[in-house]
């Protein structure tokens, strides 16, 4: 099987700072990591690859920092990896991003080899849309299953995929080739491996394709091919905190001094009276 | 063996942590054409490094003559400050020095700079592999395990820091112990090139390196640091641990950590400084006290050397902490060794005890046991509380007077009789300690 995983590298917290003046994200001191939704989705591909064999290519479109994020996957035991990355590619949203990501897949298919499966994680936790999967099928015209716990091949053009809802188990199968996105909690990644990282470095197996590779219309791409418009962001100005600390005995001490506390300020006082009355209180 | 062929899965030599002393020995042997395998567990390079702090060259620029001009310094420290504190009130020494002996550097970039020259100069450098054993055969280390992959060296060099679980697992030292460990906090506070250069008097790049001593640790044996970066301050404390669990125990202090740094950061004395600051990072580490306690029975064992604070080479005063320049200076000694024993016939024990005899007769193991008596008594709660006790009295005699004022004298007699210190006690104590710190 050739199965293509997607990753993205993104800022390693959930609780990005905004910068009040320039409402813009605060990257500084925030480390880039795999985006952990996507473990699932590579450990998926490896588990396939261990069982019926063949290999797994890591794709990222994103500028090139994300290389640390494509060597942690060769380290896991991807075979090898793909950048996509180009300054036209730039700003784009999910529709543009899952674009490139197809046109990348296609040129794998005929270049390297007959694609089998493409997984990919649930969502990012940095944007949340959980988009990239459905579009990326979109696109290719193949078949999607999302919230993928297992999967195993059934023959040799088509795979029987596990989904764990809330209120259900269901089997899917499915014809290859196929794109699914794995649940966020589907499989535990593996640990990284010595000789997969010495193999890093010594083979470098790790390609960058440009848009001279792809030659895509840059229309499409980017900033240019992103119809998504932020209309306005809301800026919401921080509060200017009084930063008391106290240190209770217990915590009816601790109640009876923020209750204090609270009832001595206008504004608090208020609200609280408020919050009271609405939830029946005394 | 391992289903990945054609991969190298031995090396002349396999070198266990990125940081100083690690990268230290990679990139001198690396130049001199042995094949390196540099491994590191942290995700960057060097990336478990907490200490941004005073790093001193001297000993560094013997492996890295370039370090001046190319490695990430954040500005160079001309100016030492000591202070005793007691509550609000605070007595501070200054020296302004001349040469360029240490600077102020984030380890973390320090590091990456070293680990980086060791990969350029050859060495196949790894990182976020964790090793889990020191490979032994006959009495003699052959290699690393890591999961299930096994690669074999000559010769194994274990950088890998304080906590020393490898040599542990080999049985060649024991567990870590609270006595020979102290707890370091720390915050990075973002002020601005400007304010640092104008609130400490400073030219572009210079800095301050500045030890605290008295009640800031409320009690508790240790004391306080501020060092300037480029555009921030870092300060915290470092806490004595086997001191800080009796207190505990004792029922003498039952605060948090982060209760006392936090309180330091308030401190009227200290506060306006960081007036406005941002804390940008804040973080701890362990670092080494009674250095000479902590060393392994040898430096070099059969196919394994150690290095950096493994080896338990950091001296720590009281007053100045250097772990960082003995760290690549013992890196430096062990690719010597290697060399040597290379150009003598082989990587016998025999050739490989160099190491151990080259520390031993290095200034390093000197200085670390003439001032080995220093970690006790900078510990001694009595004498680093009384002390600056001693002398804020004083000065609180001498200058705090509505209308009168004490001689020196007098001033220094009745603090003594509050203290309940005589006369004599204070010159025998005083002696032992400057002779050892």
């Amino acid at each position: 099987m050739r199965i293509i995983v997607g990753m993205k590298w993104v800022p390693g917290t959930t609780s990005v700072r905004i910068d009040p003046k320039t409402g813009t994200l605060i990257r500084e001191g925030v480390p880039s990591i795999v985006n952990p939704h996507d473990m699932p989705a590579i450990e998926l591909a490896l588990q396939l690859k261990d069982a019926y064999g063949g290999e797994v290519i890591a794709l990222t479109m994103s500028p090139p920092p994300a290389i640390r994020g494509l060597e942690y996957l060769i380290g896991m035991g991807v075979d090898r990896a793909i950048l996509v990355s180009d300054r036209v590619y730039a700003g784009a949203d999910t529709l543009a991003t899952s674009y490139v990501l197809a046109k990348a897949i296609e040129k794998i298919d005929k270049e390297i080899g007959k694609v089998d499966l493409v997984v990919f994680g649930q969502e990012t936790i940095d944007s949340s849309t959980a988009h990239i999967g459905a579009q990326t099928a979109s696109w290719l015209d193949w078949p999607y299953i999302y919230y993928a716990h297992s999967a195993k091949l059934i023959d040799n053009n088509k795979i029987l995929v596990e989904r764990v809802l809330e209120n259900a188990i269901e089997d899917w199968e499915v014809d290859l080739p196929a794109v699914i996105a794995t649940h966020m909690k589907a499989l535990k990644p593996r640990p990284v491996r010595l000789l997969n990282k010495i193999r890093y470095k010594v083979e470098k197996p790790l390609t960058t394709w440009t848009n001279n590779e792809l030659k895509l219309d840059p229309r499409c791409t980017g900033l240019k091919g992103s119809p998504t418009i932020v209309a306005k962001t809301v800026d919401v100005p921080e509060v200017p905190r009084k930063k008391v600390i106290y240190t209770p005995k217990d915590g009816e001490d601790a109640a009876k001094w923020l209750i204090k506390t609270l009832m001595e300020d206008e504004k608090a006082s208020k609200a609280l009276i408020k919050a009271l009355k609405e939830g029946g209180g005394k | 063996m391992n289903g990945l062929p054609d991969l190298p899965t031995k090396f002349d030599v396999i070198i266990v942590g990125a940081g100083p002393s690690g990268s230290s020995a990679a990139y001198l042997l690396a130049k001199k054409g042995f094949k390196v395998l540099l491994i590191e567990r942290g995700r960057g390079l060097g990336d478990k490094n907490l200490y941004g702090g005073r790093v001193y060259a001297p000993p560094i620029r013997e492996v890295w003559p370039q370090l001046d001009k190319e490695a990430p310094i954040q500005r160079w420290v001309t100016k030492e400050r000591i202070s005793m504190v007691q509550g609000d009130k605070a007595i501070t020494f200054e020296y302004k020095a001349e040469k360029k002996i240490s600077f102020v550097s984030y380890l973390t970039q320090l590091t990456q700079w070293m680990s980086k020259k060791a990969e350029d100069a050859g060495a196949l450098f790894v990182t976020e592999v964790t090793i889990d054993e020191i490979v032994m055969k006959d009495g003699k280390a052959v290699g690393v395990r890591s999961g299930p992959d096994f690669i074999e060296a000559d010769v194994v060099v274990d950088a890998e820091g304080v906590n020393r679980l490898l040599l542990e697992r080999l049985g060649i030292v024991e567990r870590l112990k609270p006595d020979n460990i102290a707890l370091g906090v720390k915050e990075i506070l973002k002020v601005g090139a400007n304010n640092i250069e104008s609130s400490f008097n400073l030219n572009p790049d210079e800095g301050v390196a500045w030890v605290i001593m008295g009640d800031i640790t409320k009690g508790l044996p240790g004391g306080g640091f501020i060092y300037t970066n480029k555009d921030s301050i870092s300060m915290g404390l470092v806490l004595h641990l086997k001191h800080s669990i009796d207190f505990i125990q004792n029922g003498k202090f039952d605060e948090h950590v982060s209760k006392l740094i936090e309180e330091f950061r308030f401190h009227p004395y200290f506060k306006p400084y960081w007036k406005d600051a941002i804390i940008s990072e804040y973080g701890a580490h362990l670092t080494i006290e009674g250095a000479t306690h902590f060393m392994p029975q040898k430096f070099a064992y059969p196919g394994l050397l150690i290095v950096g604070d493994a080896a338990g080479l950091l001296l720590s005063t009281g007053y100045t902490f250097r772990g960082v320049d003995y760290a690549v200076y013992s890196g430096k000694l062990a690719a010597e060794a290697v060399e040597f024993a290379r150009n003598n016939g082989g990587f016998t024990y025999e050739n490989l005890q160099i190491y151990d005899k080259n520390v031993r007769s290095s200034f390093m193991y000197n200085e670390l046991f003439k001032h080995r008596g220093a970690e006790q008594l900078m510990n001694d709660p009595i004498l680093m509380s009384k002390y600056p006790s001693i002398l804020i009295k004083v000065m609180e005699k001498m200058f705090e007077g509505e209308y009168k004022q004490e001689t020196v004298y007098d001033a220094l007699m009745q603090a003594l009789k509050e203290e309940k210190v005589g006369p004599f006690d204070l010159i025998s104590q005083a002696f032992g300690l400057v002779k050892s710190i």
